[in-house]
């Protein structure tokens, strides 16, 4: 959707009332619990570790990503989900409608494609996400197949048009996103109009595409518009925004756009959530936590050392072994000694792919996933 | 002549960043940036200067009209430059339901 002038006045107005009334510069997101604030206006807020206790994450704890202003409320009986071009019957499609599709559940892991960036040096522009820009959580909808079998799309298009209610202030393009058509039929591919069974609000109310294991950026909030299409969208949000080397480059350098390609599949990747980074901790018994995920794969294995790399022991992990949702790992670690320790954690997955030391540098500071540290010292308290 | 052309130039450089530039830049990033969106994420960022550059190219491509463009990016590199640390990000009240 484009934006108006008037759609723009009433954005600053608003801006300035909200800024108004915050003279202590605080900020209140309703329906969010107190959250690391990289950005109020439009928000980007990132989950503290230590909400990270669950095997889903609860949607007051879940990360918040907006490229663009939040879209004014739908209301649920004025929605429309329009469903056109190569079809052979286009279609606007109620909430109603979507509701009466065989409804499915999907467990899996949303996580920013910039989770990270403020890791990678030379530092580069962007939300300067930490660990937290991702979660683990249960989406429930009809499958995108079948949304698409009610117009009637040919099968044999190449790629689907995404378009989301939010639009772009001035001359700010707006959100709009192409997937390839097979990523569209997946079975697994859901519009979620329930995220761990509540209306998903800020996360894209009444309608959010789910993408199970691929970027977050692909996971378009407030659906509004599905375009069946020969080609893909040439929009900024597709080229040259959310593109990645082709092969490394010498960090700080400056790739040629054909050097570039669509993100797409997710790496592996495991974060520690526990003890704390910097923290002090009892000498005695102890357990080290976290979460490991790898895309559209399920994670085999999680090593984690407690001396800087030199020996690695197995963690144990969390039952359920599926592709798309994370698993959490447990060490219980008794360390003989008081002093500093450096712990690690390193994942392999099930296709073999193994957390890097050293994540590959990009522009735009996607994809961090080098092996997760913290730093702790073990004392006598 | 070459003393005096070293002598320009570093003139040149301190009168780039002079405070009058620096505030001016200030009053333009509260004029031309804060219609879209609010400051936190550019005050939250570490660039060299040529970063700054294709950031502010990329905002006039996306409409921003920037009257004082210089001395933005003097600001902004004074502030918000790769040379300085990383802050440490604020956290959000909490909203959740009791």
């Amino acid at each position: 959707m484009r934006t108006n002038r008037r759609q723009m006045f009433v954005a600053v107005l608003a801006a300035a009332a909200a800024r108004k009334i915050r003279a202590d510069d605080s900020v209140t997101v309703a329906g969010k619990r107190p959250m690391i604030l990289h950005n109020d206006r439009p928000e980007d807020l990132e989950t503290p570790l230590r909400y990270f206790d669950s095997w889903v994450t609860p949607i007051d704890a879940f990360f918040v990503r907006q490229h663009l202003p939040r879209p004014a409320a739908i209301a649920p009986a004025a929605y429309k989900l329009t469903v056109n071009g190569m079809v052979s019957k286009p279609v606007e499609l109620t909430l109603a409608e979507l509701q009466k599709l065989p409804q499915h559940t999907v467990p899996a892991t949303l996580e920013c494609t910039g989770n990270g960036r403020g890791f990678y040096t030379p530092k580069v522009p962007g939300i300067q996400w930490g660990r937290g820009a991702v979660g683990n959580a249960e989406w429930s909808g009809p499958r995108l197949s079948d949304v698409l079998k009610l117009a009637g799309a040919d099968q044999k298009a190449a790629f689907l048009e995404i378009d989301g209610a939010d639009t772009g202030l001035a001359a700010t393009p707006d959100f709009v996103r192409s997937m390839p058509m097979p990523k569209a039929m997946h079975p697994a591919t859901l519009l979620a109009l329930k995220m761990n069974g509540q209306s998903p609000d800020i996360h894209g109310f009444p309608a959010r595409l789910i993408v199970p294991g691929w970027d977050g950026t692909s996971w378009v909030k407030w659906v509004i518009r599905l375009t069946v299409s020969a080609q893909e969208n040439k929009g900024f949000f597709m080229n040259p925004g959310y593109r990645y080397p082709k092969y490394s480059l010498p960090p700080g350098s400056a790739p040629k756009p054909a050097e570039l390609e669509v993100i797409e599949g997710m790496p592996v990747k495991s974060s520690l959530t526990a003890p704390e980074d910097q923290s002090k901790i009892n000498l005695g018994p102890t357990v080290i936590r976290g979460f490991a995920w790898a895309g559209e794969n399920a994670i085999e294995r999680v090593e984690v050392s407690t001396d800087g790399g030199s020996r690695w022991r197995e963690a144990q992990l969390s039952a359920q072994k599926l592709p798309f949702a994370w698993r959490l790992f447990t060490l219980n670690w008794t360390p003989a000694d008081p002093g500093y320790y450096t712990i690690l954690s390193r994942a392999t997955d099930t296709a073999g792919r193994v957390q890097p030391i050293v994540p590959a540098w990009n522009p735009s500071g996607y994809l961090w996933n080098g092996i997760d540290r913290v730093g702790v010292t073990v004392e006598k308290l | 002549m070459k003393f005096a052309m070293l002598a320009f130039g570093l003139f040149g450089v301190a009168m780039a960043a002079d405070q009058a530039t620096l505030d001016l830049g200030k009053k333009e990033e509260a004029r031309s940036c804060v219609p879209c969106h609010s400051l936190r994420i550019i005050h939250s960022q570490r660039l060299a200067r040529a970063t700054w550059v294709k950031e502010l190219d990329k905002m006039a491509g996306w409409g921003t009209a920037v009257k004082e463009r210089d001395a933005l990016l003097e600001y902004l590199v004074a502030n918000y430059g790769n040379d300085k640390p990383a802050p440490a990000p604020g956290m959000t009240e909490n909203g959740a339901k009791k």
